[in-house]
């Protein structure tokens, strides 16, 4: 039995709605009209042409880019992540109050101060821009992803990999059969999380890409910049949120299916 | 259970890929740019130290740093207690503003402000709907005030802040707070014994988090603000790719004023974490 505290007046609720729904309204509107001209409350003709125009934009190269990012991302900061979580958890690091905090800084600093700095030692040093800007992601990444696997080995159970190894199961056995599939909503959760971290950024692909890495976010800035261009903006901006509303909707399935 | 662990330093090796990766881009970024701002690494000419840099911006980089600091200051406030409002609404039932809530997580600022702008602007579908087409429509966007610019960050830092609250609450308060009503507890002394306390932690962190955030954010202000005064961050990019390159230094000198606010927001909340008994 789960007791209801019924702390907000019902009325809360709506507002708490409202307050997160409404500013999508508009999106959605511009992205269905043709026209829609002040002050008319509605689109007087709805269609497509935002979507049309944004494939004009060049969207499909904008998103193949903005996706590869992404994943190089979620899967280098996940990996990292992991792998210093589950030494962090077992307690066999030196210094690990100072290893914790320094996986943590990047949350506490402001990235585009990082990458105007590391602009010149990327070119002094020849780093590919695209590699230089998947390495500052990374790192913008890596809090989230530590701290979660630190969550999830902090309340694993070391029993099954124990009982698998006295049954004589391998090392590489045990890791494929037992500890990532029993990790896998919280692996999944951290490659999320980095995945957005790739999937949004502005900051850092204007600063270190220098407008070569034409990305989603850098393509819906250049377009809302100029005027006019409500209705693409529009669409594009509603089809940059499905990928990552994909992710979390596949990530709850997981979730649920693995509590059954 | 810890201390009873010696630390072999076998694990050291599995941390030190996110470390030196973390340290190589956190180290070099911060100290090329504390370099540049005190004129030890020019593009051109001798490197000599000096807080010319600093100087040269004159009264505009503190009237920067001051609104960087209101206009993070007021949204992150924003966001904690309509973050902490969905977080219990979801605590007592009503799930629907929670999952709302992380509809807004997967969304990038620069959307948002997008739909800030479409939302709020002199044109945008608030003043339709309110039948204001007089001209006589507040400056939300680009006004005085940055009233759009603070709501888009009250608006997605909100839903970040419910999202992690919502995780700390449904592991371990529901169990206590059970205990105590069975005590005989009421709804007011639980949540100011048992939910607020236990939350405490979280809340510190995710605050401490979207201030940071918002003191580091470039392109919301840059959609939804005004051209002057400019926060940190977009006084800093400006100079930047300026084509003066004297103004480099310049830029370091924003950016670096932005990181020590945000280390010093860091460590006070580090410090409000230590005395919560709970941490850990």
């Amino acid at each position: 039995m789960t007791i209801r505290t019924r702390i907000l007046p019902r009325a809360s609720r709506g507002l708490l709605l409202a307050w997160f729904l409404v500013p999508l309204v508009p999106i959605v509107l511009w992205a269905a009209s043709n026209r829609w001209s002040f002050p008319a409350a509605l689109p007087q003709v709805w269609g497509v042409d935002g979507f049309r125009n944004v494939l004009a934009a060049g969207a499909v190269d904008a998103f193949v880019r903005s996706m590869g990012l992404a994943l190089a991302v979620a899967a280098i900061a996940t990996l990292l992540g992991a792998c210093a979580a589950q030494a962090l958890v077992r307690a066999d690091v030196h210094f690990p109050a100072v290893v914790a905090g320094i996986l943590f800084a990047p949350l506490a600093l402001p990235p585009f101060a990082v990458a105007l700095g590391l602009d010149v030692l990327v070119l002094r040093a020849r780093i590919p821009s695209t590699v230089a800007v998947i390495m500052l992601l990374t790192v913008a990444a890596i809090p989230y992803t530590t701290y979660l696997m630190r969550a999830a080995f902090g309340a694993y159970d070391i029993g099954y990999e124990e009982e698998a190894r006295t049954l004589g199961a391998s090392t590489a056995t045990i890791l494929w059969k037992i500890r990532i599939p029993l990790l896998a909503p919280a692996l999944s959760g951290a490659a999320l999380l980095a995945f957005l971290v790739g999937w949004s950024d502005y900051v850092i692909t204007l600063l270190i890409g220098g407008g070569r890495l034409i990305t989603v976010p850098i393509l819906v800035a250049s377009l809302a910049a100029g005027t006019g261009n409500d209705a693409v903006v529009a669409a594009l901006s509603l089809t940059a949120v499905l990928p990552p509303l994909v992710l979390v909707l596949l990530l709850s399935r997981l979730r649920r299916w693995r509590s059954r | 259970m810890k201390s009873a662990t010696v630390a072999t330093g076998r694990g050291t090796v599995w941390v030190l890929p996110a470390l030196v990766l973390v340290v190589l881009v956190v180290g070099g970024g911060v100290f090329t740019a504390a370099l540049q701002s005190l004129g030890l690494m020019p593009l051109v000419g001798e490197p000599a130290l000096s807080f010319d840099a600093y100087t040269a911006l004159g009264d505009d980089l503190w009237r920067s740093l001051a609104l960087t600091l209101s206009l993070a200051t007021v949204s992150t406030a924003l966001a904690a207690m309509i973050g902490l409002a969905t977080a219990l609404s979801a605590l007592s039932g009503s799930r629907a503003p929670l999952v709302a809530a992380g509809l807004t997580v997967t969304v990038p600022h620069l959307i948002g402000a997008a739909a800030m702008g479409l939302l709020l602007a002199d044109s945008g579908l608030l003043p339709r709907i309110l039948g204001s087409t007089d001209g006589s429509w507040p400056e939300l966007v680009g006004g005085r005030w940055w009233i759009a610019v603070v709501v888009e960050y009250a608006w997605k830092e909100s839903a970040f802040v419910a999202i992690v609250l919502a995780g700390t609450l449904a592991t371990r308060v529901a169990a206590f707070d059970e205990t105590a009503a069975t005590l005989g507890a009421g709804r007011w002394a639980r949540l100011r014994l048992v939910t607020l306390p236990l939350v405490r932690p979280a809340l510190i962190a995710s605050t401490a988090i979207a201030f940071a955030y918002t003191v580091g954010s470039y392109e919301v202000a840059r959609i939804l603000g005004r051209p002057y005064p400019e926060p940190l961050s977009i006084m800093a990019v400006r100079l930047f790719t300026s084509i003066d390159l004297a103004a480099r230094p310049q830029a370091a000198a924003a950016a670096m004023v932005a990181t020590t606010l945000t280390v010093v927001v860091a460590v006070v909340a580090v410090h409000f974490l230590r005395r919560s008994a709970i941490w850990r």
